[in-house]
């Protein structure tokens, strides 16, 4: 126990005085919180301003339709003179939208028979989006009130038309690509822990290693599980530090954006969340340490050892990928694979919904004999003649 | 005290040290000559309870090897051919380190620091961070880190290696002293004037066997010689890897 605390102690203060590598790790934690905040204030801002904004319609042949175009303007639209070419110019970009109105538009109106107009619209064109379905709408409503008027005139009930009423209730909260962008937020997390003890992990691995002083330490009288340990122990604070600042800054992010305003979603992460959060990533600090010291001590050197850890940090980004778009309830196969259970309970946390505790539980033992069971490998690797002699 | 009775390894199908058996005593330096790539590192790896032999047996001070390695470890020093330092510690942090994991603590440990430091000359670096060091400030606390437990016995493997005319005399006068403290040294080297100055009892090697061994007196008389060089040649059979 003594020894495991010298080396420990060696490591963290060896560590410590490493400022670039922690500074990098640093960038890390912040990494996550600030590229969510970046990209909720752009989301917040457009979604915001496409509906506070008036519609700019270009028209083809607007005198086509007089009511039509007096009824768009009382609907907060501006006309404005359609380009030339307006499918090329909506396919260019140029142009949300374009609505033209045919020459016969007139003549059919008169007649009593159904007067078409034509939307271009490029459907693959996210960002229209919001005008497209706007204008549509508006051309439905314009549509009904005539045909409306029309039976009204001719002594029937608008309501004979409408056989069955469809009322919504949406019960999805709105702006789901914020969901989806809040969905990776577990994994920010869980990243920003991984790469918390990887400098660390790495220096005391394969630098170790490549600075020729392995060997000399290992003639010391002391077992090389002892050294496995010491070394594993000291990223922890390193890992925890990075855990904690990331949380933090998801924390003030998420309290000084209106994100509530913004995405029409409840995501709570208050003092009490980020609290269980952080309780919940413990025993993810064990696992990211003990997988990436087994990788690493297979590394001849640290440059060698960088081009292996950062896919390490990436594998737990897949279930993210996966919740993201196939929501997956918290059910117990999920809280068996570890950082997947962890992320679906950081969902849970951040939604407000109630947490089961066996769930908690089985996930954080799950994690962590997994973790024990990669530190006895990787102790087991360390007695091996190899690990100081191996062919280079 | 160092017994070694018929030591033998092999990597894949390079038989690297075979039936190696030789007897280092308190009190005298005994030399492992050979050419490059000869066994002697290996067999001293295997004294240092980094490598397991296949066959055979090495005692220090009585304890096996292989049995009793941390025994082992606490009773030798060893300065190998890997001497790499911790750059952002001090030298007294560097051989600090190591000292504590030899159960060294407190008073005696910063003691037994602060005669290293005067006995090596490093009172002027003592407490600078060894980023930066010319390689022979580094030998110094790549020794003062190997002697900070006094052990009984000490190996060095090649430690005149890559060292200037004034580096390796000092070098020298310094293994003659630890001798004259009653230590058991083992020292591998392919420099013959090295050894020829140096031992009182020579080990040559090549080719993972033991050639010949004992002092230098015997060895003339064994090969019909009369200088120690060509002595060297005959047992070996070559001049090829010394120098």
């Amino acid at each position: 126990m003594n020894k495991i605390r010298i080396i420990f102690v060696k490591e963290v203060l060896d560590s410590m005085r490493d400022y670039r590598s922690w500074s990098t790790g640093l960038f890390w934690a912040l990494f996550g919180p600030l590229m969510m905040g970046g990209m909720l204030m752009l989301i917040g801002s457009s979604v915001r301003g496409d509906i506070e904004k008036p519609l700019n319609l270009p028209v083809q042949n607007p005198g086509n339709a007089p009511n039509l175009i007096r009824f768009l303007e009382q609907h907060d639209v501006l006309i404005e003179p359609a380009p030339a070419d307006p499918e090329s110019a909506v396919k260019a970009g140029d142009v949300n939208v374009v609505l033209v109105i045919p020459e016969e538009y007139g003549q059919d109106f008169s007649s009593g028979k159904s007067a078409t107009v034509r939307l271009v619209i490029d459907s693959s064109r996210q960002s229209a989006q919001v005008d497209v379905s706007r204008i549509q709408g508006l051309l439905d409503q314009y549509s009904s009130y005539l045909g409306a008027l029309r039976l009204v005139v001719r002594g029937v009930s608008p309501q004979v038309l409408r056989a069955v009423d469809v009322e919504a209730v949406d019960v999805a909260t709105p702006q789901s690509q914020a969901t989806v962008l809040i969905s990776f937020l577990p994994y920010f997390i869980i990243f920003a822990i991984f790469n918390g003890a990887a400098p660390i992990i790495t220096d005391t691995t394969a630098g170790e290693r490549e600075r020729q002083s392995l060997e000399p330490l290992l003639i010391n009288p002391v077992p090389r599980r002892i050294f496995v340990l010491g070394k594993l122990l000291a990223a922890f604070p390193f890992s925890i530090a990075t855990l904690g600042i990331t949380l933090l800054g998801f924390g003030l992010i998420f309290n000084m954006l209106p994100i509530e305003e913004y995405l029409g979603i409840r995501i709570s992460l208050n003092v009490i969340t980020l609290i269980l959060i952080f309780l919940t990533c413990l025993p993810i600090v064990f696992l990211a340490s003990a997988i990436q010291m087994l990788v690493a001590s297979f590394a001849r050197s640290t440059k060698e050892a960088g081009t292996y850890l950062p896919f390490i940090a990436l594998v737990p980004s897949l279930p993210s990928l996966a919740l993201a778009f196939f929501p997956v309830k918290p059910v117990l196969w999920t809280m068996l694979i570890p950082t997947f259970g962890q992320q679906l309970l950081i969902n849970q946390f951040m939604r407000l919904e109630p947490i089961s505790v066996s769930n908690a539980v089985i996930s954080t033992v799950m994690t962590l004999v997994i973790s024990a069971g990669i530190t006895l490998i990787a102790i087991r690797l360390y007695n091996r003649e190899q690990i100081v002699f191996q062919k280079s | 005290m160092i017994e070694v009775q018929g030591l033998s390894k092999s990597f894949g199908k390079l038989k690297a040290v075979q039936n190696v058996s030789f007897f280092a005593s308190n009190g005298q330096i005994t030399g492992l000559l050979g050419p490059n790539g000869a066994g002697k590192s290996t067999t001293l790896r295997m004294l240092y309870t980094l490598l397991k032999p296949d066959s055979g047996f090495a005692r220090i001070d009585g304890f096996d090897v292989t049995a009793a390695p941390l025994d082992v470890q606490s009773r030798i020093g060893v300065l190998s051919d890997a001497q790499g330092l911790y750059p952002r510690l001090t030298t007294r942090e560097n051989i600090r380190y190591f000292g504590r994991l030899h159960d060294l603590n407190g008073e005696a440990l910063e003691k037994q620091i602060d005669q290293l430091i005067r006995l090596l000359d490093l009172e002027s670096i003592a407490d600078r961070r060894t980023e930066g060091f010319s390689s022979g400030e580094r030998l110094k606390v790549a020794i003062a880190r190997a002697l900070v437990h006094d052990p009984g016995n000490v190996l060095l493997d090649e430690p005149t290696n890559g060292l200037d005319v004034k580096s390796t005399r000092a070098m020298r006068q310094f293994i003659h002293r630890l001798c004259d403290a009653g230590k058991c040294i083992l020292f591998t080297s392919h420099i013959m004037q090295e050894v020829a100055a140096l031992c009182d009892k020579i080990i040559i090697i090549s080719n993972g066997l033991v050639s010949a061994q004992g002092t230098p007196e015997e060895l003339l008389r064994r090969t019909g010689k009369d200088n120690l060089e060509d002595a060297f040649i005959e047992a070996i059979g070559s001049e090829e890897g010394l120098e």
